[in-house]
């Protein structure tokens, strides 16, 4: 039975073991991946998403080292009971929305990427807000 | 040439192979013209390392010259701890190899090329074959000669893994498949290193692809090597600097790979790391592909000057 | 290995064996009432008791040698067949692989390239020497009557004896070394035809007369067993007569009402003889065997050792 599926976006800019990170963070965060939950074997993702093993093997020591999943020699890879978050899919949506809403606003009056980075992190520093991925 | 034959040992005291290849002023001439001149390379093992550059840049000599079919001009080469030069069942046995087109015997069926393989290697893995086979649908009975582009390069493929080599060497692996044939090719050899740490090689003159599978390149560019290293690494080392036209190099900027002008702005790769911008630039993170085409426009042969005329820069 | 060379040729060995086989059959076949008439009608009798014949054995020998003698003029075509086993096997070896990009599967393999070499070298020279000889004893069989009354060493010395397994063996060199150069079967194949065919056609005219020294009489000894390579008219003071005075000589035999032997003898004009004795035959054959196993030894040397230093 397959937990989780993982996709690769080659043309985003962003290295495959970022995107692997990600994707588990948001899903952790999201409740598709709980406590416990086996992430796939480094050789299965690999023959999957035909990309490199030592990719995926960075990807799950960055992870462990985070504290997001802990790895048990002869077993697997498994997310850790206390990186989960109880965020519903529901909140997670409706907050993703009202990003994208405010993106369009922000490019819409002239803004570009960079800008839009430089935005949050202003807001960020001053409003001191934790748990930064 | 003790010195090329590069191991350590491990905590427990065995031998173990850090370098997979190490080349030393490796060079071939062909009657007057040098198909590859000084290669001196340290490749690691377990790696996927991608041999990259144009066509008629050497790649094909010189994973040819890795491999032992044919011999050097000058220089010396230790290929997972043996000269190719040797010729010794146990250094045959160490390296599995998969030439550019992917050559079978036409007339042999599927079990004849690996009973082929069984009776020519020392180790054989009849069963692994067997199973990579069945995995992408290859039926045993038929003759080579009427398999797609694409099967016929899962079976040279398997035969290659199925004497569990140390090293697999590609030449142009993906040249002639189509995306779907591509994605099943990587999924088995990605597979492969998965399960045996094996260090693989292989030569492309595509870029595109790489990223997500290879993590250690080679730019070969007219038989001299261009650049060579851990991709990761490549990628943070290198920058592309942006910033208003100059008309010449920017004297504070150390290795500039290339610089190109637009009308108003002048762009700039550079091997720099923590290089601090000046006011006016910026600085962006480097793709692989973008990496390659700078160094490979770097050292092009200069063609006709694609001047922008300076008397329409308003005074 | 054994089983790869097998599989690799058995298409081209079992074609070449099918053939010779047939060819083979079909000489046996033609064979047997000959060889029945040789001995039943008393040919062998007659020749046993040697020269003179008698009235009897003339007219017996000539009765048959009217109803077999034709039968030798399509046997020189036989003199192609030593290409066609020595080129075809020969440029399977090399061209083969070089063509179709195979040299890479084979050399990256366990087996080194000069067992790998070796190996095929000695299967498909072997393989080659053995056809041939094979149909080499066959033909020289077939052609034992023929032989016995008028002699082999001027018709069918390239298709009787040892001479037919070193033709192939020198074509299969040949080819092979062509394919190696060539690195097509095909062009390697018309290469080596055409070399196979100057050096056989330069050899027999050229150096064959000259193995041993011929001998020259000035009497007629001529003898169907020996290789006549050149004759005339000498007279009396030794001098060998042109080609015009021979002409005159034979007008003025005719004039005079005498038969041509009769008038030269009176007028002390006597044949010569340059010619290699019958019983030379063998030597002969040994001779040029060992020439053209020689050169076939000397290429197959050559594409070892450019096998072995990898210039391909």
């Amino acid at each position: 039975m397959r937990v989780f599926v993982f996709r690769l976006d080659t043309k985003s800019g962003v290295p495959p073991y970022l995107q692997l990170i990600r994707q588990v963070r948001q899903a952790v965060l999201v409740g598709y991946l709980r406590p416990d939950d086996r992430l796939p074997l480094i050789r299965e993702l690999a023959g999957d998403l035909a990309i490199n093993p030592n990719t995926v093997a960075k990807a799950y020591k960055l992870m462990e080292h985070e504290g997001l999943v802990v790895g048990r020699p002869g077993q697997g890879t498994f997310v850790l009971s206390s990186a989960s978050s109880s965020m519903s899919p529901g909140t997670y949506s409706s907050l993703r929305r009202g990003l994208e809403s405010w993106l369009r606003r922000a490019y819409a009056a002239g803004l570009d990427r960079r800008g839009v980075d430089a935005l949050i992190s202003t807001v960020h520093d001053e409003t001191g807000a934790e748990g930064v991925a | 040439m003790t010195q090329l034959m590069g191991s350590g040992r491990n905590e427990s005291g065995g031998v173990v192979e850090q370098t997979a290849i190490r080349t030393a002023q490796l060079s071939k001439r062909y009657r007057r013209t040098w198909a590859l001149r000084d290669c001196s390379l340290e490749l690691p093992t377990r790696r996927v390392i991608a041999l990259v550059g144009p066509n008629g840049a050497g790649k094909t000599t010189l994973l040819r010259l890795l491999v032992g079919l044919i011999a050097p001009t000058e220089g010396q080469i230790a290929v997972v701890g043996h000269s190719p030069a040797s010729n010794t069942p146990e250094a045959l046995s160490r390296v599995g190899f998969v030439a550019q087109d992917h050559p079978l015997y036409r007339r042999f069926t599927v079990a004849d090329l690996l009973r082929f393989g069984r009776s020519c290697n020392i180790r054989w893995d009849q069963a692994l074959a067997e199973r990579r086979l069945s995995d992408v649908g290859i039926p045993l009975h038929q003759k080579a000669g009427t398999l797609s582009g694409g099967q016929q390069a899962q079976v040279a493929l398997a035969l290659a893994m199925a004497k569990r080599p140390h090293l697999l060497v590609l030449d142009e692996p993906l040249a002639s498949l189509d995306p779907l044939a591509c994605r099943e090719f990587l999924q088995t050899l990605m597979g492969a290193v998965a399960e045996d740490g094996t260090t693989v090689l292989f030569s492309s003159h595509a870029v595109t692809e790489l990223e997500r599978v290879c993590d250690y390149l080679i730019l070969l560019n007219r038989g001299r090597v261009a650049l060579t290293g851990d991709i990761d690494a490549l990628l943070g080392d290198h920058r592309l600097l942006v910033g208003p036209r100059v008309a010449g190099p920017h004297r504070d900027v150390p290795n500039v790979i290339e610089t190109r002008h637009g009308d108003r702005q002048t762009t700039m790769l550079v091997r720099a790391n923590g290089l601090e911008v000046a006011p006016g630039w910026e600085s962006h993170p480097v793709g692989l592909a973008e990496l390659v085409l700078g160094y490979l426009r770097r050292d092009a042969v200069p063609t006709v000057a694609r001047s922008e005329p300076i008397s329409q820069v308003p005074s | 290995m054994i089983w790869l060379m097998w599989r690799q040729h058995r298409a081209e060995a079992v074609a070449l064996g099918l053939f010779l086989a047939a060819l083979g059959t079909i000489l046996v076949i033609g064979a047997l009432p000959m060889h029945a008439s040789f001995r039943n009608d008393g040919v062998a009798d007659c020749l046993a008791r040697g020269t003179p014949f008698s009235d009897t054995c003339v007219e017996v020998m000539a009765r048959f040698g009217g109803e077999y003698g034709g039968r030798g003029a399509l046997l020189p075509l036989l003199g192609i067949i030593p290409f066609a086993i020595g080129g075809f096997l020969g440029s399977s070896l090399l061209a083969r692989e070089l063509e179709a990009g195979t040299w890479q599967l084979a050399w990256t393999q366990a087996v080194p390239r000069m067992r790998w070499l070796a190996v095929k070298l000695v299967t498909l020279v072997g393989v080659t020497i053995a056809l041939a000889g094979a149909l080499a004893a066959v033909t020289t069989w077939y052609r034992g009557p023929l032989d016995a009354i008028g002699g082999r060493f001027e018709s069918t010395f390239d298709i009787e004896g040892v001479a037919p397994p070193a033709y192939a063996a020198f074509a299969f060199a040949t080819a092979a070394a062509s394919g190696l150069l060539l690195r097509r079967s095909l062009p390697a194949l018309a290469a080596a035809f055409v070399a196979f065919l100057a050096v056989r056609a330069g050899v027999s005219i050229w150096a064959r007369p000259n193995y041993q020294r011929p001998v020259t009489t000035n009497q007629d000894v001529s003898n169907p067993h020996d290789w006549l390579l050149d004759t005339g008219l000498v007279d009396g003071s030794g001098h060998h007569l042109t080609f015009a005075e021979e002409n005159a000589m034979a007008n003025a035999a005719r004039n005079a009402n005498m038969d041509l032997t009769g008038y030269l003898d009176s007028h002390g004009v006597a044949r010569w003889d340059t010619y290699q004795p019958g019983d030379r035959f063998w030597t002969f054959q040994l001779i040029e065997s060992a020439i053209f196993v020689a050169v076939a030894a000397a290429l197959i040397v050559m594409v070892a050792w450019r096998v072995r230093r990898r210039a391909l």
